[in-house]
């Protein structure tokens, strides 16, 4: 989902990291202080996730889990996503500081989106097999979303965008069963544990 | 949300992300790695992705110094591709993989020449330069001193030898260029793991004081 330094063309750059930021903005104000240490340790989740590879299908492809921060933090994940993208331009070289606006957009918005659709699956009264639902289809679509708009990031540079797309989602076909499997146990867990949790991020 | 819900939630991440830090120490990278040598006549490559999976049917672009391009091809099964020199300059050799991957190495001109020298030029020529170098008289009279000089066999035995030392070298060095291929796709490990997430939790306590201190004012 890193996509490497050289590859997209200027504008196409500039215009990521000015969404990005607006992103950033969006996700940064009103920011609570009980949310801090919660965007902290979801930051730590994404940015080792990349670590764990899905050896699997044509290229190898990682976990994103911009599905589970997209799912619980909203909008706030767009700070949390560049602070672990940035962090991991920086010391696994994935990605690079250039493009860090297009990766951050192409996996931060996918997650906000995600939260708007599928929030209505955190609210306590619904049905455990309902929430599975929401929960596994957050961590699904937020990784389908970020191919599809990786990909369209290469067409924007000039590739042509049904294959670039085709790739990057088939590709990741096995990391967005993960993903969504992934989000749902972490979600069923803090329902268990810490339903307040997860109706805290839900109110606003 | 009370701090005691938030704190276990935590807690209990923290364990994730540390059992995937350490069960990924030593494991995979998520980039584009292409490493080139010069071995005779033929540049050599060698293209890996993330995981340490080969790059294969990825599109290497060779380009020259003024950045025209040269010569293009794919990667076999290992992701290796190789071609013949095409020019005595420098080669910047591009790794084009799927869905936005992109890697580049260079070889400098000096590599080059060397080797393009003992295959496409005749080995007087080299022969009076190196000599040319050593007495620093005028060029032209040297070639012929040296054409003169070196009767036909010497000059034929003189070849073969340079030939097999050349061949028995690249053999030699055949594992050391291996290994250097391997290194280079050096892995994060756990340091940089684990640096990720201090800089993450200075974050936070940055975060942290700032919102602490604009409530007590």
């Amino acid at each position: 989902m890193h996509i490497s330094e050289g590859v997209l063309s200027p504008t196409v750059l500039l215009g990521g990291a000015v969404l990005a930021a607006a992103g950033v903005a969006a996700g940064m104000k009103d920011l609570d202080q009980k949310e801090i240490p919660s965007m902290g340790i979801l930051s730590a989740a994404f940015f080792v996730a990349s670590l764990m590879h899905v050896p699997v299908g044509p290229v190898s492809a990682h976990l994103i889990l911009n599905g589970l921060v997209g799912l619980i933090l909203g909008w706030k994940a767009f700070p949390v996503i560049l602070v672990g993208a940035s962090l991991q331009a920086l010391l696994f070289q994935f990605g690079g500081i250039t493009t860090l606006g297009v990766n951050t957009l192409n996996m931060a918005l996918p997650a906000v989106m995600c939260h708007y659709a599928f929030r209505w699956g955190l609210k306590p009264q619904t049905s455990r097999p309902a929430f599975i639902f929401a929960t596994f289809a957050s961590g699904f679509g937020a990784a389908m979303i970020a191919g599809i708009m990786v990909g369209f990031s290469l067409y924007l540079t000039g590739e042509a965008f049904l294959p670039a797309a085709k790739l990057v989602v088939a590709a990741h076909l096995p990391v967005m069963l993960i993903e969504g499997g992934l989000t749902a146990a972490c979600a069923l867990f803090l329902r268990k544990v810490r339903p307040e949790l997860l109706e805290g991020f839900y109110a606003p | 949300m009370n701090t005691k819900g938030s704190l276990g939630f935590c807690v209990y991440l923290l364990c994730v992300v540390l059992w995937i830090g350490i069960s990924a120490g030593s494991a995979f990278a998520h980039k584009a790695v292409i490493f080139a040598w010069v071995e005779g006549d033929t540049v050599f490559t060698q293209s890996k992705l993330s995981g340490g999976r080969k790059a294969l049917n990825s599109i290497v672009v060779v380009y020259d110094t003024d950045g025209n391009q040269l010569l293009d091809g794919k990667t076999d099964k290992n992701g290796e591709f190789s071609f013949k020199i095409p020019k005595r300059s420098a080669l910047k050799i591009v790794l084009k993989a799927s869905m936005g991957h992109l890697a580049e190495w260079t070889i400098p001109a000096e590599e080059i020449v060397a080797d393009v020298g003992d295959v496409g030029h005749s080995h007087m020529e080299n022969e009076a330069n190196e000599d040319s170098k050593e007495t620093s008289e005028d060029s032209a009279t040297v070639k012929n001193k040296t054409a003169n000089s070196i009767p036909a066999h010497v000059y034929l035995e003189h070849q073969a030898l340079q030939q097999m030392i050349d061949k028995s070298l690249d053999k030699k060095l055949t594992p050391i260029t291996n290994m250097l291929a391997k290194s280079m796709d050096r892995e994060p490990g756990i340091t940089e793991i684990l640096g990720g997430i201090g800089y993450i939790l200075g974050l936070v306590g940055i975060a942290l004081y700032v919102a602490s201190r604009r409530r007590n004012d």
